[in-house]
């Protein structure tokens, strides 16, 4: 992982590419560091996160949202919710931000290799799995079957809708799930650990990884559990407020453990070990 | 030097009366526990200069409580904030000691309906004077294993290992206790002891204010820009304070919208303490906590006691007195003198 | 040639003044008069230096400030392109050299924490780095413990050296100081005159006697199992944190707290993103946006100080515990809370069941 060369605290300034309205709160933004030799050189692994600051207003972490394979653009999807987000969400393109990344560890893509692959997600918790779920497209011989299940609140709140076919032909099964009926729906209706139960994926060498809200995540647990999973085959990224994102200013600690650098992608099986304060 | 002293009848009898207003206030508390959700007491603290709140929730654990001049604290502060005192499950009562002064925070609390009468049994304690361990030490800074702590007339005895010592009362009180009009509990359900005449009167009770006003403008602000700079905004003054319940939604600390910034600038620390004491003006009992647990000793009671001061002036009130007494800013009476 | 002086007490603020000519050179003083407290500034001949008791801040603003400016930052048009923006970033700052005088063992071990975190960890903190660098600190030999005092419970003590740069002893109408390593020794010759065979003997008996001593009744460095078998334990948390009133005084005068938030405070089209001191004991600490908070409660923020010195540093670094001892929390809490009774009754329950 390439390391800062002085100052962690410096982000690097980035311009805004393009803006992509997924959803009434939701804007996935491209940015390109304005350091051209930087961003042809910037590396990470999938499932790490990038603070973007909005000079005057502060920083927020994201998880990088687009594969290490697909380098163009970095991209982060930004959900509104406080300040940092609502004066993102004013921006345009062509506007500075600056980019700390990538921070924290990643998705175990080795570890994951020849496995069969669960992908369970609710909203916003899409983001952090896309960006693993593409890196898997790119090497495609490399993983088994490829299931996602995705769930939102209404087909207005799904984001990348314009990717699934791509997923699909990539040789993904892509189940799409909403809470409730909704006029010219025409996939599945129920809640995401409901659909689970009803797909019932095998857990024979298989790893899920989930992200979501955290009720979502809780009975998405327990439905796991039913099917058999062992806790070492699954794996989620938590969210915490951070600030520094280094492991120094203290916050974003459960236990032993800070999430800004020790995750924030961590398997059900360490999560288990830790003092119970999600 | 001989002890000898100590032993006077006089004195013996008066270390009783401590001793026994323990034990009345533990047997007071145990009569009607069954009643009670929780005792809210003092016990010995980490050392023989300090008591520490107690949360007594078995009857067993009442002997751990105590009343001497070291037990300080206002707990009325724990009423809205930590007990949410607001919202009662079942018909149980809370159990409260109270001295004068923070009597005087829950008559407020009463008045601004925060809680009602009805959800508490209240000792009351007539005080005379709760001591300062940071003046003590100044008085005497080898005092070292101390045993027992008391007050005689005008004096505080404290007794070490090595020696006993007399300090006279003004040098070692709290700054709250020199201005002190209400050494005896406003309201409660049963009085640990005699009434104790009041140490300052009426037109006392703001001596220090205008020791302060005897300064110029400019030197008043040289003042205040002197003990402000102290100030490390650790807002233990405004958690310290019963009146102040806004909880975590204080504008200090918010950002959406921004009030403050996280600078420390004697700005930044003047705005905090201002706000904090406008939004205390007529509603401040001069419990005199915020004093109390600054950690480095800004005495910021005087800002709430100026606008407290003004409040009467004008409106001829003060805050905690009178539990039926709608606080006048927090109503609109066209009739009223002042306006 | 010895490295062991002799100054004066009658020539000690001399000899801070000569020195503050040419770092930065901070002392205890006292708060103000008829105050008790005692807080360190840069030396200015005005204050009134008092070395004979603790102060109740620690002088870790000294490394840490308690606000310092990380980035400043212009938001400029592009000259080449109007329309487009640009953003003038800088973070460089400047520090001066400075020595501590008169901290205490307890002072200086609070640093050792830092060190861990802001120099050894993934990621270096250039800010406290540079700082560190550049202060030296001369450490005065403890012998004024009080009853909230407890270094030796935590695996320190009175006499306790390392990580100072020069070493005070009070001799009966001076002090002897020395130095411990080659930062020190650069400094000591300006100090005071080379010490006397007898003041050099007396100050090393001193020192035997204050080593000796054990200042804290426990033994709190094997708590960290306790703590984790006892921390869904809600009713001794709840028994044991109720009187909190949730200020931050405790994380403010510790030598060992290091939290801290990081703000943007701005105006028009320049501000600075500056990092402040914050405490876990604030509601607001662990606040998310969303409107969660894993930390709800003040009695979840509290274990979380006890868990994060005495468990999580334990394990994280070796066994090092992230307290020093020296009973600043205690003194300075509103309500006297005494995390020493906390911690040793961890272990109570286990006890108990066994």
């Amino acid at each position: 992982m390439p390391k800062f060369e002085s100052n962690p605290y410096r982000p690097e300034l980035a311009t805004i590419q393009d803006i992509i309205q997924e959803t009434s709160n939701i804007l996935t933004f491209r940015v390109v560091l304005n350091d051209e030799k930087k961003m042809r050189e910037f590396s990470f692994q999938p499932g790490q996160v990038g603070q973007l600051s909005v000079f005057g207003v502060g920083e927020s972490t994201f998880v990088i949202n687009s594969p290490p394979t697909r380098k163009d653009y970095l991209q982060f999807s930004v959900m509104r919710t406080g300040e940092v987000t609502q004066r993102l969400h004013q921006l345009n393109i062509g506007d500075q931000i600056g980019v700390r990344a990538p921070l924290g560890n990643g998705f175990s893509v080795d570890a994951l290799k020849a496995h069969d692959i669960l992908f369970i997600a609710g909203g916003i918790g899409m983001a952090p799995l896309r960006t693993l779920l593409l890196y898997m497209l790119d090497n495609r011989e490399d993983y088994g079957d490829i299931l996602v299940i995705y769930g939102a609140r209404s087909p207005e709140d799904l984001c990348y809708t314009y990717e699934f076919d791509e997923w699909r032909s990539g040789g993904v099964k892509l189940v799409l799930t909403v809470d409730r009926e909704f006029p010219d729906w025409k996939e599945r209706v129920g809640f995401v650990p409901t659909v689970l139960t009803e797909e019932a994926p095998s857990s024979y060498n298989c790893k899920a990884v989930t992200c979501g809200p955290p009720i979502m995540i809780k009975f998405v647990l327990i439905g796991l559990k039913r099917l058999d999973f062992e806790d070492h085959q699954i794996i989620t990224t938590l969210e915490k407020r951070m600030k520094c994102g280094i492991g120094i200013c203290g916050r974003c600690n459960i236990g032993t453990k800070y999430v800004c650098v020790d995750g924030p992608v961590f398997s059900y099986e360490e999560l288990r070990q830790m003092v119970p304060e999600l | 030097m001989a002890n000898i002293s100590w032993f006077g009848l006089g004195i013996n009898k008066k270390k009783l009366l401590m001793e026994d207003k323990t034990k009345t206030l533990q047997s007071e508390f145990l009569k009607v526990f069954e009643k009670l959700e929780v005792v809210l007491g003092w016990e010995p603290g980490y050392d023989s200069l300090h008591a520490t709140p107690s949360f007594i929730r078995q009857a067993k654990d009442l002997n751990k409580l105590v009343w001497n001049p070291l037990c300080s604290q206002n707990l009325c502060t724990y009423l809205v904030k930590t007990l949410n005192a607001s919202v009662r499950k079942d018909d149980k009562k809370i159990g409260i000691c109270v001295k004068g002064c923070d009597s005087r925070s829950l008559v407020a609390l009463i008045q601004e309906k925060f809680v009602t009468r009805e959800t508490f049994f209240i000792v009351g304690i007539p005080c005379e004077g709760t001591v300062d361990w940071r003046r003590l030490m100044r008085f005497e800074p080898s005092l070292k294993d101390v045993q027992k702590v008391h007050i005689q007339g005008n004096e505080l005895e404290v007794e070490t290992a090595q020696k006993a010592y007399r300090f006279p009362l003004q040098q070692v009180l709290e700054q709250r206790c020199l201005h002190c009009r209400y050494p005896n509990p406003i309201i409660y359900d049963c009085l640990i002891g005699e009434p104790i005449t009041p140490r300052a009167g009426d037109d006392q009770a703001y001596g220090d204010i205008e020791k302060i006003e005897q300064y110029s403008l400019p030197d008043r602000l040289k003042f205040w820009e002197k003990e402000l700079d102290r100030c490390i905004r650790c807002y233990a003054c405004r958690n310290a304070c019963p009146l102040c319940v806004c909880r975590d939604s204080c504008i200090a600390e918010t950002r959406t919208p921004k009030w403050l910034s996280q600078r420390c600038d004697l700005k930044e620390k003047f705005f905090y303490h201002m706000i904090h004491a406008i939004h205390l003006a007529g509603r401040c009992t001069e419990c005199g906590e915020c004093e109390r647990v600054c950690p480095v000793e800004i005495p910021v009671t005087l800002i709430k006691k100026k606008l407290n001061q003004i409040v009467k002036d004008l409106l001829d009130y003060e805050a905690g007195i009178d539990p039926q007494k709608q606080p006048p800013l927090m109503t609109f009476d066209p009739s009223e003198k002042g306006i | 040639m010895s490295e062991k002086i002799f100054i004066a007490q009658g020539e000690l603020t001399v000899m801070l003044e000569r020195l503050s000519k040419e770092m930065d050179v901070w002392v205890p003083v006292e708060m103000g008069d008829e105050k008790w407290g005692v807080r360190f500034l840069p030396y200015h001949r005005d204050n009134v230096v008092v070395l004979e008791r603790q102060s109740t801040i620690s002088p870790k603003n000294v490394l840490f400030p308690q606000v310092e400016t990380l980035l400043r930052f212009r938001y400029q048009k592009d000259d080449k392109d109007p329309s487009k923006q640009r953003i003038d970033l800088k973070d460089r700052q400047d520090v001066s050299s400075a020595l501590v005088f008169g901290a205490r063992p307890c002072d200086v071990r609070g640093f050792h924490t830092f060190d861990q975190v802001f120099l050894n960890g993934r990621y270096k903190d250039p800010y406290y780095a540079q700082r560190r660098e550049k202060t030296l600190f001369a450490t005065l030999l403890c012998n004024t413990e009080d009853s909230a005092c407890f270094c030796s419970s935590v695996g320190s003590g009175p006499g306790d050296r390392e990580g100072s740069d020069l070493w005070i002893v009070p001799v009966d109408d001076g002090y002897v100081i020395e130095a411990l390593n080659d930062k020190g020794r650069k400094l000591i010759h300006v100090m005071g005159k080379q010490a006397t065979t007898e003041q050099i003997e007396k100050a090393q008996r001193i020192q035997e006697q204050v080593t000796a001593k054990r200042i804290g009744e426990y033994d709190l460095t094997q708590s960290a199992r306790d703590f984790t078998d006892r921390f869904e334990d809600m009713d001794y948390w709840r028994d044991m944190v109720s009187k909190c009133i949730s200020c931050g005084i405790c994380t403010f005068v510790c030598p060992t707290c290091y939290c801290f938030n990081i703000t943007d405070e701005s105006r028009d089209l320049e501000g600075e993103r500056i990092r402040s001191w914050d405490s876990c004991m604030f509601y607001h600490y662990t606040l998310e946006a969303s409107g969660h908070n894993p930390r709800p409660e003040k009695f979840e923020r509290y274990r979380n100080r006890v868990g994060h010195k005495f468990s999580y540093f334990h394990d994280k670094y070796n066994g090092m515990i992230s307290c020093c001892g020296c009973g600043r929390c205690i003194r300075s809490c509103p309500v006297s809370i005494d995390i020493r009774r906390i911690v040793h009754q961890l272990k109570e329950k286990v006890d108990a069941e066994i």
